[in-house]
């Protein structure tokens, strides 16, 4: 009860607690939630369709990766393969768009991408995602100093893709002078996938064959993102625990005559301690909640701003609201630490008139 | 109730209490005076536990000062204050600010307390909502919450008119007669009047 009409009658100090709190656990909060989006909306491209990813040996991106595409033949005759295909992933500017996705990918993967109108694209030709298309009133476009013809659109689930263009992969090979970036394989017996892999390793010495969830778990770009997203992390944690700390260090001197008045009353340094811990608690949890919901807002508005073609999604799971939510604690703890420390040591001698002495 | 045995204190190099050894019983009115810098604030902080002498010995109700381990229930319990300025969290109300003092069983006579001060209709209301005469009433109930065995004030009307001054020692004396032991530091010498005992301090010294 104390603690609540502290923070009423410290309304300047406890806002700026309350947004050093709330700026932090946002940074962290939008940060962790896009690098998770990006992975998730990647992992999925990856994973969807496909038990085996197939890329060049030592080459640590699929965007610099070159896949002999002729191997399809002999991968569709191994037992237990259900089927296979190729793909190249790039990117490039497509008219006034600075920079979009492209999808290049064997016939019998078209299906993936549900058309919106239109058909299929045949050489020359290329479906846009309804992201893209928004920006496109055009019959063609010029793709890498080409044109091509637009067939349709598409849609999809993944943010990558509805901002990107797909076209057949003997175009796409043409564009960035590349056989296949990579190459999946679906297996008929999940029991076999490892089996598949041995003999698909066999095959070629300059592809390295992994199973989707291993490459997922490997892949450098997302480990990169990771621990990206961590030092971001780490720092507006800092951040907001430098601001508490300053914050609360100001709170306390401005009443230390409150906390001599409670030491000569005889409250325990305990009691002191436990008091500010708890008005910092209060307007943590408070921030937290804020922070929670204005990232919800800001992460369902982002898929929706044109200008981001859908390529920055933000996914926030349960375990990361519980994670930030630890972390918020945490810091409010240790941020208020020192200076509850520093208060329960107030000696109330300064409330006897020392210049009687 | 208070045995002093020679008290010293210094401030760093500067001496200023000195070898000060005196005795308040039960219920006594002691009236501590003096000059500025003779060293009554200071006597009345070690007294009331606030600051450890430099040397000697202390004792309150039969305790020794320096080996009471729960100083804080000490106080809490035996002790009331009174301070100049009256000392009340602004932000908790009159009633709050005299619970925050009182012990779990003890807040039952806060009412009755505040009812005898004549400030019942105060409870809800915020220090500065008062006048200053009603602030140090209410220090002065809060210091009476806990029936503590010992009031100690320094300059309880040092920011008072003389009507208030009057009224805050006569809440003193009330108490006294009640069975407190009350320890007042004080330059006013309207106090004699009330006191049972005075100690005049000069230089560190008692005279």
């Amino acid at each position: 009860m104390i603690a609540f009409k502290a923070i009423r009658k410290n309304p300047f100090k406890s806002l700026l607690i309350f947004s050093s709190i709330t700026i932090a656990v946002m940074a962290i909060f939008l940060i962790s939630s896009v690098s998770q989006g990006v992975i998730g909306m990647y992992s999925k491209m990856i994973k969807t369709d496909g038990d085996i990813i197939i890329t060049q040996k030592g080459i640590s991106d699929t965007f610099f990766s070159n896949v002999d595409i002729s191997l399809m033949d002999k991968i569709d005759k191994l037992e237990h393969v259900s089927s296979s295909y190729a793909m190249i992933v790039g990117a490039s500017p497509i008219g006034h768009i600075p920079i979009a996705g492209i999808y290049g990918t064997t016939a019998n993967h078209f299906s993936h991408y549900k058309l919106s109108n239109g058909d299929y694209p045949k050489e020359g030709e290329v479906i846009l995602g309804e992201n893209l298309a928004k920006q496109f009133k055009t019959k063609s476009i010029n793709i890498g100093n080409k044109n091509f013809e637009i067939s349709g659109t598409y849609s999809s689930e993944i943010g990558f893709e509805e901002g990107g263009v797909v076209m057949n992969i003997t175009d796409a090979g043409k564009l960035f002078n590349r056989s296949a970036s990579f190459i999946l394989v679906s297996s008929s017996s999940p029991n076999e996938i490892d089996g598949i892999v041995q003999k698909i390793s066999q095959l070629n010495s300059e592809i390295e064959v992994k199973t989707t969830q291993n490459f997922v778990k490997e892949y450098n770009q997302f480990k990169i993102i990771e621990n990206s997203s961590f030092v971001i992390s780490t720092l507006a944690f800092a951040m907001g625990l430098m601001g508490i700390a300053s914050v609360m260090s100001m709170i306390v001197n401005s009443r230390k005559e409150e906390f001599g008045i409670m030491r000569a009353l005889g409250k325990s340094r305990f009691f002191i301690i436990k008091n500010l811990f708890f008005e910092t608690l209060v307007m943590s949890l408070s921030a937290y909640l804020f922070a929670l919901i204005l990232s919800l807002g800001i992460l369902a508005m982002l898929p929706h701003i044109e200008m981001l073609q859908g390529y920055v999604n933000g996914t926030l799971s349960l375990s990361s609201a519980l994670y930030v939510l630890g972390s918020t604690l945490f810091m409010a703890l240790l941020g208020s630490l020192f200076p509850a420390w520093i208060a329960s040591k107030t000696d109330p001698i300064l409330l006897i008139n020392q210049g009687c002495a | 109730m208070i045995q002093a045995s020679n008290i010293s204190h210094f401030y760093g190099s500067e001496q200023v209490l000195f070898d000060l050894t005196f005795e308040v019983q039960s219920g006594e009115f002691l009236f501590l005076s003096g000059e500025s810098g003779s060293g009554k604030s200071t006597l009345l902080s070690i007294l009331s536990t606030l600051l450890n002498p430099s040397s000697g010995e202390l004792l309150i109700d039969a305790e020794a000062v320096g080996k009471i381990k729960n100083i804080d229930y000490f106080r809490q319990s035996k002790i009331g204050f009174v301070f100049q300025f009256h000392y009340l969290i602004n932000y908790l109300s009159v009633y709050e600010n005299i619970a925050l003092a009182a012990m779990d069983d003890k807040k039952e006579n806060i009412n009755k307390i505040l009812n005898e001060l004549g400030i019942l209709e105060l409870s809800s209301r915020y220090p500065n909502e008062i006048s200053g005469g009603q602030r140090q009433r209410v220090a002065v109930a809060r210091a009476l919450v806990n029936e503590p065995k010992i009031i100690f004030a320094d300059e309880p009307t040092g920011s008072l008119d003389s009507k208030n001054s009057t009224i805050v020692y006569e809440l003193l004396q009330k108490a006294q007669k009640n069975g407190t032991t009350v320890v007042v530091a004080s330059h006013d010498m309207q106090i004699q009047n009330y006191a049972t005992k005075i100690i005049r301090l000069k230089d560190g010294q008692i005279l």
